[in-house]
């Protein structure tokens, strides 16, 4: 369970000043099982398997929170804005239904 | 003699076969029609009920969904929500729900923002499982809902 996920944090644009709003892309390598799949090799039904929970937080103080089914495609992406108030650490946090969690984070430098 | 009492028990055994089938076929459809839902099945009208707790939703021009008409594939549809707010402590957009009307499960993403986000905007990717609408339904930090729907045809489903 402690096999870390691929997983990618995106800023857009790259140059960015305080006080501007960016974009803060996130995306997971996840199956998103539905419960429904059966599995083509075995032929058995696959069971859920999702992400239910994502947080993004700045230096600790969450600034989305998500709650998320198995309707979200598999290798989910997330986008959300940021106004930029100085340097920081962005981190998104994420739980699935079987209690697997993981979290990744990347640094918000503003320049100018 | 044999022969024949062997091509009377075929008959015999085919006449049972005969009665069991049928019985077969109807839990057959039975299982069919509860297949499709999973664990979290929820119908559209009872996730809306359970996200407004009865509360009037308005449709309205602020909120902008952005959807492609036609999806060839329904396991990748990209879904944009734009919402026009000042994100300011006193006016902000407190939710933005993401809903399809005729998945097993109608609820796709429920997401809490708050003033540091600046904008009230949410993308993501979601699956349908045949041509119905996706609603984005908002609430707004007065308590108020607003909503905005766009139907989108589905070659492919992707909830199977």
């Amino acid at each position: 369970m402690a096999e870390a996920r691929k997983s990618m944090i995106k800023i857009k644009p790259k140059k960015f000043k305080v006080g501007d709003i960016v974009k803060v892309d996130f995306i997971v390598i996840h199956p998103m099982d539905t419960g429904l799949k059966k599995d083509k090799k075995t032929g058995e039904v696959k069971p859920e398997h999702y992400i239910d929970n994502v947080t993004f937080s700045l230096d600790g103080k969450p600034f989305t929170t998500m709650k998320i089914w198995e309707t979200v495609s598999t290798n989910p992406y997330f986008s959300v804005n940021l106004k930029v108030a100085g340097k920081g650490k962005i981190t998104v946090d994420y739980t699935d239904n079987t209690g697997e969690k993981n979290s990744k984070s990347k640094k918000l430098k503003p320049k100018g | 003699m044999e022969r024949r009492k062997f091509i009377q028990g075929m008959f015999a055994a085919s006449a049972v076969a005969a009665t069991i089938v049928p019985s077969a076929l109807v839990a057959k459809e039975e299982t069919k029609a509860k297949v499709p839902k999973g664990k979290n099945a929820l119908s559209y009208e009872e996730a809306v009920k359970a996200i407004t707790g009865g509360k009037a939703v308005a449709d309205s021009q602020k909120v902008s969904l952005t959807v492609p008409e036609i999806a060839e594939n329904g396991a990748v549809v990209p879904v944009k929500v734009k919402v026009e707010s000042a994100m300011t402590e006193a006016e902000h957009v407190k939710a933005i729900h993401v809903l399809s009307t005729k998945n097993g499960n109608a609820r796709c993403a429920d997401v809490m923002l708050t003033p540091m986000n600046g904008k009230g905007y949410f993308a993501t990717r979601i699956k349908l499982g045949g041509t119905q609408d996706v609603v984005a339904l908002v609430e707004m930090s007065d308590g108020s809902f607003l909503r905005a729907a766009k139907p989108v045809k589905v070659t492919i489903g992707g909830c199977g």
